[in-house]
Protein backbone atom coordinates (compact mmCIF):
# COMPACT_ATOMS: atom_id res chain seq x y z
CA UNK A 1 0.00 0.00 0.00
CA UNK A 2 1.28 3.72 -0.58
CA UNK A 3 -1.06 6.29 0.07
CA UNK A 4 1.91 8.03 0.76
CA UNK A 5 4.44 10.66 -1.52
CA UNK A 6 6.44 12.39 1.02
CA UNK A 7 3.86 14.11 3.10
CA UNK A 8 0.96 14.09 0.53
CA UNK A 9 -1.89 11.36 1.15
CA UNK A 10 -4.04 10.15 -1.23
CA UNK A 11 -7.77 8.19 -0.11
CA UNK A 12 -9.96 6.36 -1.90
CA UNK A 13 -13.48 5.15 -0.61
CA UNK A 14 -15.68 3.30 -2.14
CA UNK A 15 -19.04 2.50 -0.76
CA UNK A 16 -22.11 0.83 -2.71
CA UNK A 17 -25.58 3.58 -3.06
CA UNK A 18 -28.67 2.15 -1.51
CA UNK A 19 -30.77 0.85 -4.76
CA UNK A 20 -33.17 3.46 -5.96
CA UNK A 21 -30.99 6.35 -4.79
CA UNK A 22 -28.63 6.83 -7.74
CA UNK A 23 -30.05 9.37 -9.58
CA UNK A 24 -31.18 11.31 -6.45
CA UNK A 25 -27.20 11.13 -5.41
CA UNK A 26 -26.53 12.25 -8.86
CA UNK A 27 -28.58 15.11 -9.13
CA UNK A 28 -27.00 16.06 -5.40
CA UNK A 29 -23.66 16.02 -6.68
CA UNK A 30 -23.94 17.88 -9.44
CA UNK A 31 -25.53 21.06 -7.89
CA UNK A 32 -23.46 21.29 -5.56
CA UNK A 33 -21.56 24.29 -4.96
CA UNK A 34 -18.32 24.76 -6.87
CA UNK A 35 -14.82 26.17 -6.00
CA UNK A 36 -14.71 27.77 -2.93
CA UNK A 37 -18.11 27.35 -1.99
CA UNK A 38 -17.84 23.28 -2.45
CA UNK A 39 -18.12 21.60 0.49
CA UNK A 40 -14.51 20.02 0.16
CA UNK A 41 -13.38 23.68 0.52
CA UNK A 42 -14.17 22.87 4.20
CA UNK A 43 -12.11 19.53 4.75
CA UNK A 44 -8.67 21.41 5.40
CA UNK A 45 -5.96 20.25 3.37
CA UNK A 46 -7.99 19.36 0.32
CA UNK A 47 -6.00 20.33 -2.62
CA UNK A 48 -7.81 18.14 -5.00
CA UNK A 49 -10.64 15.65 -4.61
CA UNK A 50 -14.04 14.30 -6.74
CA UNK A 51 -17.13 12.15 -6.54
CA UNK A 52 -17.98 9.87 -9.35
CA UNK A 53 -20.60 7.46 -9.87
CA UNK A 54 -19.69 3.88 -10.95
CA UNK A 55 -23.06 3.06 -12.37
CA UNK A 56 -21.82 -0.16 -14.17
CA UNK A 57 -18.65 -2.01 -15.21
CA UNK A 58 -17.34 -1.28 -18.71
CA UNK A 59 -17.52 -4.88 -21.05
CA UNK A 60 -14.66 -4.51 -23.18
CA UNK A 61 -16.24 -7.74 -25.42
CA UNK A 62 -14.02 -10.99 -25.99
CA UNK A 63 -12.72 -12.48 -24.16
CA UNK A 64 -13.80 -11.20 -21.37
CA UNK A 65 -16.99 -12.27 -19.48
CA UNK A 66 -19.23 -9.88 -18.37
CA UNK A 67 -18.84 -8.40 -14.87
CA UNK A 68 -21.72 -6.86 -13.09
CA UNK A 69 -21.80 -4.78 -10.37
CA UNK A 70 -25.40 -5.60 -8.20
CA UNK A 71 -25.43 -1.85 -6.89
CA UNK A 72 -24.05 1.19 -8.09
CA UNK A 73 -20.79 2.39 -6.09
CA UNK A 74 -19.96 6.14 -4.88
CA UNK A 75 -16.32 7.07 -5.50
CA UNK A 76 -14.40 9.14 -3.16
CA UNK A 77 -11.07 10.24 -4.23
CA UNK A 78 -8.55 12.98 -2.52
CA UNK A 79 -5.14 14.57 -2.58
CA UNK A 80 -4.65 16.36 0.69
CA UNK A 81 -2.21 17.21 3.43
CA UNK A 82 -1.06 14.06 5.29
CA UNK A 83 -1.75 12.28 8.53
CA UNK A 84 -4.78 11.09 7.38
CA UNK A 85 -7.07 10.56 10.64
CA UNK A 86 -6.82 14.36 11.06
CA UNK A 87 -8.47 14.57 7.38
CA UNK A 88 -11.14 11.81 8.14
CA UNK A 89 -12.05 14.09 11.64
CA UNK A 90 -12.48 17.36 8.85
CA UNK A 91 -14.37 15.02 6.35
CA UNK A 92 -16.87 14.22 9.26
CA UNK A 93 -17.09 17.28 10.90
CA UNK A 94 -16.55 20.88 8.69
CA UNK A 95 -18.17 18.99 5.85
CA UNK A 96 -21.24 17.84 7.95
CA UNK A 97 -24.81 18.56 6.29
CA UNK A 98 -23.33 18.02 3.13
CA UNK A 99 -20.98 14.80 4.01
CA UNK A 100 -24.16 13.20 5.35
CA UNK A 101 -26.60 13.90 2.45
CA UNK A 102 -23.97 12.35 0.24
CA UNK A 103 -22.70 9.57 2.04
CA UNK A 104 -26.35 8.90 3.62
CA UNK A 105 -27.17 7.68 0.07
CA UNK A 106 -25.39 4.86 0.57
CA UNK A 107 -25.68 1.87 2.35
CA UNK A 108 -25.11 1.36 5.77
CA UNK A 109 -23.91 5.04 6.55
CA UNK A 110 -24.01 5.54 10.36
CA UNK A 111 -24.64 9.69 10.07
CA UNK A 112 -22.23 12.42 11.41
CA UNK A 113 -24.17 12.13 14.80
CA UNK A 114 -21.95 9.61 15.14
CA UNK A 115 -18.65 10.79 14.12
CA UNK A 116 -16.75 7.66 15.33
CA UNK A 117 -18.80 5.33 13.28
CA UNK A 118 -18.82 7.49 10.66
CA UNK A 119 -15.25 7.60 10.06
CA UNK A 120 -14.83 3.94 10.73
CA UNK A 121 -17.06 3.35 7.88
CA UNK A 122 -15.10 5.37 5.83
CA UNK A 123 -12.08 3.40 6.88
CA UNK A 124 -13.61 0.32 6.09
CA UNK A 125 -14.65 0.90 2.59
CA UNK A 126 -11.64 2.37 2.01
CA UNK A 127 -9.39 1.43 -1.11
CA UNK A 128 -5.06 0.74 -0.91
CA UNK A 129 -3.83 2.71 -3.18
CA UNK A 130 -0.59 0.93 -5.64
CA UNK A 131 1.02 3.76 -7.01
CA UNK A 132 0.58 7.04 -5.91
CA UNK A 133 2.72 10.38 -7.71
CA UNK A 134 2.45 14.08 -6.63
CA UNK A 135 3.81 16.68 -8.36
CA UNK A 136 5.42 18.47 -5.20
CA UNK A 137 5.11 15.86 -2.73
CA UNK A 138 6.54 17.93 0.37
CA UNK A 139 4.47 21.26 -0.32
CA UNK A 140 1.01 21.68 2.42
CA UNK A 141 -2.10 23.30 1.31
CA UNK A 142 -1.39 26.97 3.17
CA UNK A 143 2.38 25.99 1.55
CA UNK A 144 1.13 26.45 -2.08
CA UNK A 145 -1.39 29.06 -1.31
CA UNK A 146 1.11 31.58 0.49
CA UNK A 147 3.61 30.61 -2.76
CA UNK A 148 0.96 31.12 -5.33
CA UNK A 149 0.17 34.50 -4.13
CA UNK A 150 3.58 35.28 -2.94
CA UNK A 151 4.80 34.69 -6.87
CA UNK A 152 2.02 37.12 -8.00
CA UNK A 153 3.18 40.19 -5.75
CA UNK A 154 6.65 39.88 -6.86
CA UNK A 155 6.30 39.61 -10.62
CA UNK A 156 4.38 42.70 -10.17
CA UNK A 157 6.24 44.41 -8.58
CA UNK A 158 9.49 43.42 -10.69
CA UNK A 159 7.30 44.21 -13.16
CA UNK A 160 6.81 47.81 -11.54
CA UNK A 161 10.34 48.24 -9.91
CA UNK A 162 12.27 48.33 -13.55
CA UNK A 163 14.57 50.94 -13.86
CA UNK A 164 14.37 52.51 -10.24
CA UNK A 165 17.17 53.58 -8.51
CA UNK A 166 18.89 52.49 -5.47
CA UNK A 167 16.84 54.57 -3.26
CA UNK A 168 13.65 54.38 -4.10
CA UNK A 169 13.76 50.41 -5.04
CA UNK A 170 14.26 49.77 -1.75
CA UNK A 171 12.02 52.01 -0.33
CA UNK A 172 9.15 51.00 -3.39
CA UNK A 173 10.43 47.08 -1.71
CA UNK A 174 9.94 47.85 2.15
CA UNK A 175 6.61 49.43 0.83
CA UNK A 176 5.41 46.21 -0.28
CA UNK A 177 6.93 43.61 1.60
CA UNK A 178 8.34 45.48 4.89
CA UNK A 179 11.71 44.55 5.98
CA UNK A 180 15.28 45.94 6.14
CA UNK B 1 -20.87 16.79 -13.86
CA UNK B 2 -17.63 18.07 -14.93
CA UNK B 3 -14.02 17.26 -15.26
CA UNK B 4 -12.96 20.54 -15.07
CA UNK B 5 -12.15 23.22 -12.26
CA UNK B 6 -10.21 26.14 -13.59
CA UNK B 7 -7.05 24.60 -15.05
CA UNK B 8 -7.48 21.46 -12.88
CA UNK B 9 -8.58 18.51 -15.12
CA UNK B 10 -9.57 15.37 -13.64
CA UNK B 11 -9.40 11.86 -15.40
CA UNK B 12 -10.72 8.49 -13.54
CA UNK B 13 -10.67 5.70 -15.59
CA UNK B 14 -11.62 1.43 -14.14
CA UNK B 15 -10.52 -1.53 -16.64
CA UNK B 16 -11.27 -5.18 -15.77
CA UNK B 17 -8.02 -6.88 -15.51
CA UNK B 18 -7.11 -10.53 -16.61
CA UNK B 19 -6.46 -13.52 -14.55
CA UNK B 20 -3.26 -14.11 -13.50
CA UNK B 21 -1.78 -10.15 -14.03
CA UNK B 22 -2.67 -8.66 -10.55
CA UNK B 23 0.49 -10.37 -8.80
CA UNK B 24 2.12 -8.32 -11.74
CA UNK B 25 0.67 -5.28 -10.84
CA UNK B 26 1.33 -5.36 -7.88
CA UNK B 27 5.36 -5.98 -8.38
CA UNK B 28 5.02 -3.06 -11.00
CA UNK B 29 3.70 -1.00 -8.60
CA UNK B 30 5.85 -1.75 -5.45
CA UNK B 31 8.74 -1.39 -7.66
CA UNK B 32 7.28 2.30 -8.76
CA UNK B 33 6.81 3.00 -5.05
CA UNK B 34 10.09 1.82 -3.86
CA UNK B 35 12.50 2.29 -6.76
CA UNK B 36 12.65 6.11 -7.34
CA UNK B 37 14.09 6.17 -10.54
CA UNK B 38 11.16 4.45 -12.14
CA UNK B 39 8.98 7.10 -11.11
CA UNK B 40 11.20 9.69 -12.23
CA UNK B 41 9.76 9.79 -15.70
CA UNK B 42 6.14 10.42 -14.52
CA UNK B 43 7.17 13.20 -12.68
CA UNK B 44 8.75 14.25 -14.95
CA UNK B 45 5.18 14.87 -16.83
CA UNK B 46 5.25 18.34 -15.07
CA UNK B 47 1.53 18.46 -15.73
CA UNK B 48 0.40 16.44 -13.05
CA UNK B 49 -0.30 17.80 -9.72
CA UNK B 50 -1.20 13.85 -8.35
CA UNK B 51 -2.08 11.04 -9.61
CA UNK B 52 -2.73 7.43 -8.26
CA UNK B 53 -3.63 3.59 -9.46
CA UNK B 54 -5.11 1.62 -7.45
CA UNK B 55 -6.40 -2.02 -7.76
CA UNK B 56 -10.27 -3.02 -6.89
CA UNK B 57 -10.14 -6.33 -5.21
CA UNK B 58 -12.83 -9.14 -6.32
CA UNK B 59 -15.31 -8.75 -3.47
CA UNK B 60 -15.74 -4.44 -3.50
CA UNK B 61 -16.47 -2.51 -0.31
CA UNK B 62 -19.99 -3.61 0.79
CA UNK B 63 -20.93 -0.24 2.77
CA UNK B 64 -21.83 -1.62 6.72
CA UNK B 65 -22.06 -5.46 5.56
CA UNK B 66 -18.52 -7.46 5.65
CA UNK B 67 -17.95 -7.51 2.23
CA UNK B 68 -20.16 -6.63 -1.25
CA UNK B 69 -20.20 -9.00 -4.13
CA UNK B 70 -18.00 -10.91 -5.50
CA UNK B 71 -16.78 -9.69 -9.30
CA UNK B 72 -15.52 -11.84 -11.86
CA UNK B 73 -12.36 -9.82 -12.21
CA UNK B 74 -10.10 -7.37 -10.16
CA UNK B 75 -10.19 -3.75 -11.54
CA UNK B 76 -7.53 -1.17 -12.14
CA UNK B 77 -8.60 2.22 -10.93
CA UNK B 78 -6.23 5.32 -12.46
CA UNK B 79 -7.00 8.93 -11.07
CA UNK B 80 -5.12 11.43 -11.84
CA UNK B 81 -5.77 15.73 -11.58
CA UNK B 82 -3.80 17.51 -14.43
CA UNK B 83 -3.65 20.73 -16.38
CA UNK B 84 -3.90 20.88 -20.11
CA UNK B 85 -6.36 19.24 -22.64
CA UNK B 86 -7.54 15.73 -22.52
CA UNK B 87 -5.64 15.08 -25.96
CA UNK B 88 -2.64 16.18 -24.89
CA UNK B 89 -2.36 14.34 -21.78
CA UNK B 90 -3.19 11.39 -23.53
CA UNK B 91 -0.75 12.23 -25.85
CA UNK B 92 1.59 12.79 -23.79
CA UNK B 93 1.45 9.40 -22.09
CA UNK B 94 1.42 7.63 -25.12
CA UNK B 95 4.84 9.71 -26.16
CA UNK B 96 6.89 9.74 -23.59
CA UNK B 97 5.91 6.87 -21.28
CA UNK B 98 4.92 4.57 -23.42
CA UNK B 99 6.66 1.36 -22.04
CA UNK B 100 4.90 2.07 -18.63
CA UNK B 101 1.47 2.47 -20.09
CA UNK B 102 1.65 -0.93 -21.80
CA UNK B 103 3.41 -2.66 -18.91
CA UNK B 104 0.29 -0.66 -16.56
CA UNK B 105 -2.52 -0.96 -18.95
CA UNK B 106 -1.22 -4.11 -20.74
CA UNK B 107 -3.00 -5.88 -17.76
CA UNK B 108 -6.25 -4.72 -18.16
CA UNK B 109 -8.63 -6.51 -20.94
CA UNK B 110 -9.27 -4.60 -24.17
CA UNK B 111 -6.37 -2.49 -24.00
CA UNK B 112 -4.86 -1.84 -27.50
CA UNK B 113 -1.38 -0.49 -26.75
CA UNK B 114 0.14 2.84 -25.98
CA UNK B 115 0.73 3.84 -29.81
CA UNK B 116 -0.57 4.47 -32.01
CA UNK B 117 -2.29 6.63 -29.78
CA UNK B 118 -5.82 7.02 -31.43
CA UNK B 119 -7.08 3.44 -30.53
CA UNK B 120 -5.42 4.02 -26.75
CA UNK B 121 -7.33 7.21 -26.45
CA UNK B 122 -10.83 5.53 -27.06
CA UNK B 123 -10.04 2.88 -25.13
CA UNK B 124 -9.19 5.52 -22.37
CA UNK B 125 -12.67 6.89 -23.64
CA UNK B 126 -14.63 3.83 -23.29
CA UNK B 127 -13.29 3.41 -19.45
CA UNK B 128 -13.34 6.89 -18.58
CA UNK B 129 -16.00 7.51 -15.38
CA UNK B 130 -17.54 11.08 -15.91
CA UNK B 131 -17.36 13.08 -12.54
CA UNK B 132 -20.16 13.99 -10.77
CA UNK B 133 -18.39 17.06 -8.68
CA UNK B 134 -14.98 17.90 -8.68
CA UNK B 135 -12.81 20.11 -6.43
CA UNK B 136 -9.05 22.40 -6.33
CA UNK B 137 -8.00 24.25 -3.82
CA UNK B 138 -5.88 25.88 -6.64
CA UNK B 139 -8.01 25.79 -9.71
CA UNK B 140 -6.14 29.05 -11.48
CA UNK B 141 -2.73 27.25 -11.18
CA UNK B 142 -1.01 24.88 -13.41
CA UNK B 143 1.32 22.12 -11.67
CA UNK B 144 4.06 24.51 -13.25
CA UNK B 145 2.92 27.67 -11.71
CA UNK B 146 3.01 25.77 -8.23
CA UNK B 147 6.54 24.01 -8.69
CA UNK B 148 7.37 27.52 -9.23
CA UNK B 149 5.57 29.74 -6.97
CA UNK B 150 7.33 27.17 -4.08
CA UNK B 151 10.73 27.76 -5.80
CA UNK B 152 10.09 31.84 -5.47
CA UNK B 153 9.05 31.60 -1.85
CA UNK B 154 12.04 29.36 -1.27
CA UNK B 155 14.72 32.54 -2.84
CA UNK B 156 12.57 35.08 -0.91
CA UNK B 157 13.02 33.74 2.20
CA UNK B 158 16.51 33.02 1.00
CA UNK B 159 16.82 37.47 -0.25
CA UNK B 160 15.17 38.31 2.72
CA UNK B 161 17.39 36.88 5.14
CA UNK B 162 20.60 38.22 3.35
CA UNK B 163 19.15 41.47 2.35
CA UNK B 164 18.46 42.47 5.73
CA UNK B 165 20.33 45.78 6.98
CA UNK B 166 21.52 46.39 3.21
CA UNK B 167 20.22 49.54 1.95
CA UNK B 168 21.02 51.72 -1.26
CA UNK B 169 23.22 50.48 -3.90
CA UNK B 170 23.62 46.96 -1.70
CA UNK B 171 20.25 46.13 -1.43
CA UNK B 172 19.86 46.66 -5.19
CA UNK B 173 22.65 44.37 -5.99
CA UNK B 174 21.12 41.78 -3.67
CA UNK B 175 17.52 42.08 -4.99
CA UNK B 176 19.09 41.73 -9.04
CA UNK B 177 20.64 38.59 -7.77
CA UNK B 178 17.34 37.29 -6.43
CA UNK B 179 15.47 38.38 -9.54
CA UNK B 180 18.16 36.91 -11.75
CA UNK B 181 17.53 33.22 -9.59
CA UNK B 182 13.45 33.32 -10.13
CA UNK B 183 13.55 34.91 -13.34
CA UNK B 184 12.44 32.07 -14.75
CA UNK B 185 9.95 31.06 -12.05
CA UNK B 186 8.30 34.59 -12.34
Amino acid sequence: MSDRAGQACALTVLAPIERGRQDLLRTLLQGLPTGAESPLARAPGTHFARWVVVPQLVYQGPPQKRDELDLAYLMFTSNFDGPLEPYLDALCGPMGEAADAIWGCCIGWPGLGDPASAKAYLLRNRLATSLFVAGYPQARLPEVLRALELRERVTRFAIGAQGQGAESLALAWRQEFGGP
Amino acid sequence: MSNVEGKARAITVLSPVRPGWPLWLHGLFFAGTHLTFSLKKLQQLSFIHYARWAIVERRWPGGDRPRGKRQRYRYLLFESNFNGSWDEYIDAFSEVVPTRMRLIWGSSYGFPGPLPVEPFKAYIRKNELPIDHYYSAYPAATTTEVISALEVARAFESFIARSRGLAGADFKRSYEDFLFEVQHHL
